[in-house]
């Protein structure tokens, strides 16, 4: 039998059981499109993460204090003293040659007021660095001072939507707010940030010398160190010179943890890498579904055309034929229930990207193909079974349509 | 030439063992015109499905052509049936959803045949069943006379030696009988061997050879000259 008439063949035997046929059709597009759906979502949020840490500067290492790291064997008997980090500690930081730029951070929240508005807020301590640590831009006035750390002066530059609430339309810059009682006087504003930075949302913040916010919240201590290494290269040696110098200014102790941007993202990367793999696993659960439902219309369908198999073999179809009819008929269906899955899911993508523009969905290249393998694999093996039972049929008896 | 050596088969009913046929000793010559008839249950569809190896003895032998067809393995039959048989049936065993051109093309189709040689063959076809307007017809648009000779049309597409007909003219009535009978006679006429079974004495009187069947035996066998 030639190619062209096996296909038309099948193609005539799907369009003479409509019902069966687009029922199938259905199934298969369900579970082709929710592959998609879903590995796109998955992968629109891996994009997303990534650009969160990306937005956060590319040479990035913070310091936290305390060791988070574990370690293998024993219990510590005596859990180590977490000892602060202070900002002579970030100054020595800031000497090594790999390192770029140091901002340390404070962090702490207090009511912010002006002209009898009041708003609770994040109040951020930190150095002139910070702008260009986390890559800031102004809306208007200007950032923090440079100058001694150790020494902070009373101004402040505000979010944006700090600003909005408190003022409004009204011109901010050079006014005086009250934070925690004290007067603050209005430097700058920040640009909308966008969703900038994991954790912390400098729309709705103060940012104000970093000596001034210690002395607000009555700490000396730092919340982290923001540092920049000296370019992609520098990263690991700006690692190792953060924990050599914090261990011999701390007595030996290696009291900080370094986390490099490198190694979170790596770490979202993977979780998120298989959070797609997972759900788009799931998804391809419902295309074994279908393949399952395939499988039982098609026993179905060989029980009805019990009589068409007889004269298939009576006109001298031998069993390896009538094998390759029902399963050509199959793939078929599985080929054009892929097609209309694929058209439905990229046509679902495609509305969602449109009502997320922020949210960067994207169908991963592998998953149209695995999708589309998936469904015709399945539907091949779980038709091979009735295939074989009509294959087997006795002639005598089909032609009778027993 | 069709040689049948003590031909025996026989069938479970539930607990029962019915013999259907019981060491037939028969030859059919090519270009025979011979009409099996007997009472139901005598044995002749048996008969039939078993000379278009559509079925197999459970012992003795069938020759076709001198070929010893009890050893062959089913895609062997196949390939004979194909090649050697014309079936036609008494439901005439149309695909419903082809045409009656589809139909007549579908041993061709399953054979690997041209599309070009396969449209000049069914159209002769279908011209010398008097049906060529009626080519593109899906069979429920057909009468039955119709219809059986779209099936006669199908039978003999692939120039087949042996025509087995198993009660052609059962669902019709006298006058598309009459037809379909003179359709079948001419092929016969014109040399392919013919087996009619038939419980119709008018149908059965018409053929050279008469062979009546009783309890899966020949109780008579009677050629006319």
């Amino acid at each position: 039998m030639r190619l062209s008439d096996l296909f038309k063949f099948s193609l005539g035997a799907l369009g003479g059981a409509r019902t069966r046929t687009w029922l199938m059709l259905l199934a298969m597009s369900i579970g082709v499109s929710s592959v998609l759906l879903l590995t796109a979502v998955g992968e629109g949020t891996r994009h997303y993460v990534n650009n969160q840490f990306m937005d956060l500067g590319s040479h990035l290492l913070i310091v936290m204090p305390g060791k988070l790291e574990t370690t293998g064997g024993q219990p510590p008997i005596l859990s180590a003293t977490e000892v602060d980090i202070t900002i002579d500690d970030a100054i020595a930081i800031s000497r090594s040659p790999s390192i770029r730029r140091v901002a340390p951070m404070v962090l702490g929240s207090a009511p912010a007021s002006w002209n009898q508005r009041e708003r609770t807020v994040n109040v951020i301590g930190s150095t002139a660095d910070l702008y260009d640590v986390r890559k800031l831009t102004m809306a208007s006035g200007r950032f923090l001072p440079t100058g001694d750390p150790t020494r902070g002066a009373p101004v402040a530059v505000i979010g944006d939507t700090l600003k909005a609430e408190l003022f409004g339309n009204t011109a901010a810059l050079g006014e005086r707010i009250r934070i925690d009682g004290q007067k603050f006087q209005i430097i700058g504003v920040l640009e909308d940030a966008g969703g900038a930075g994991v954790g912390m949302d400098l729309r709705d913040a103060a940012v104000i010398p970093v000596a001034t916010a210690q002395n607000l919240f009555d700490s000396p201590s730092l919340f982290r160190v923001m540092v920049e290494a000296d370019g992609h290269s520098a990263i690991s040696r700006a690692e190792r010179a953060i924990i050599d110098i914090m261990r011999m200014r701390h007595n030996g102790e290696e009291d900080v943890t370094v986390i490099t941007q490198n190694a979170m993202l790596a770490t979202f990367d993977n979780i998120l890498g298989s959070l797609t793999l997972a759900v788009g696993g799931i998804a391809a659960i419902s295309l074994a579904v279908a393949g399952v439902l395939i499988m039982n219309v098609m026993l179905v369908a060989v029980a009805q055309r019990k009589t068409e198999i007889g004269l298939l073999k009576a006109i001298g179809s031998p069993g390896r034929q009538i094998l390759q009819l029902f399963l050509a008929e199959a793939s078929m269906l599985a080929l054009l229930g892929a097609l209309v899955g694929l058209i439905i899911g990229f046509a679902g993508v495609y509305g969602l990207a449109k009502a997320l523009p922020d949210f960067p969905i994207g169908i991963p290249y592998w998953a149209p193909l695995a999708a589309a393998g998936t469904s015709l694999g399945t539907s091949v093996i779980f038709c091979f079974l009735p295939a074989r039972r009509a294959a087997k049929l006795d002639p005598v008896l089909a032609l009778a349509g027993h | 030439m069709i040689r049948f050596s003590k031909v025996s088969r026989q069938f479970e009913v539930g607990e029962e063992r019915v013999l259907a046929l019981r060491e037939i000793d028969m030859e059919i010559h090519d270009g025979e015109y011979a009409a099996i008839m007997g009472p139901s249950g005598s044995g002749k569809s048996t008969m039939l499905n078993i000379l278009g190896l559509l079925d197999r003895a459970d012992s003795g032998q069938y020759h076709l052509d001198d070929q010893d067809t009890t050893t062959l393995s089913e895609t062997k039959r196949a390939a004979l049936r194909r090649r050697q048989f014309g079936f036609v049936f008494q439901s005439f065993h149309l695909v419903p959803r082809m045409t009656a051109a589809q139909n007549v093309e579908l041993p061709l189709n399953l054979d690997g045949v041209s599309p070009r040689e396969r449209r000049d063959r069914v159209g002769a076809a279908l011209d010398s069943m008097g049906l060529a307007d009626r080519a593109n017809h899906k069979p429920s648009q057909l009468s039955g006379g119709q219809r059986q000779r779209v099936a006669i049309a199908r039978a003999t597409i692939m120039k087949p030696s042996v025509l087995l007909a198993d009660e052609p003219t059962g669902n019709l009535d006298s006058k598309s009988s009459k037809e379909v009978i003179q359709a079948l006679e001419t092929l016969n006429l014109a040399g392919i061997t013919l087996v009619v079974i038939t419980h119709d004495p008018s149908i059965g009187d018409r053929a050279n050879r008469k062979i009546v069947m009783q309890d899966g035996k020949i109780d008579q066998d009677i050629t006319l000259n």
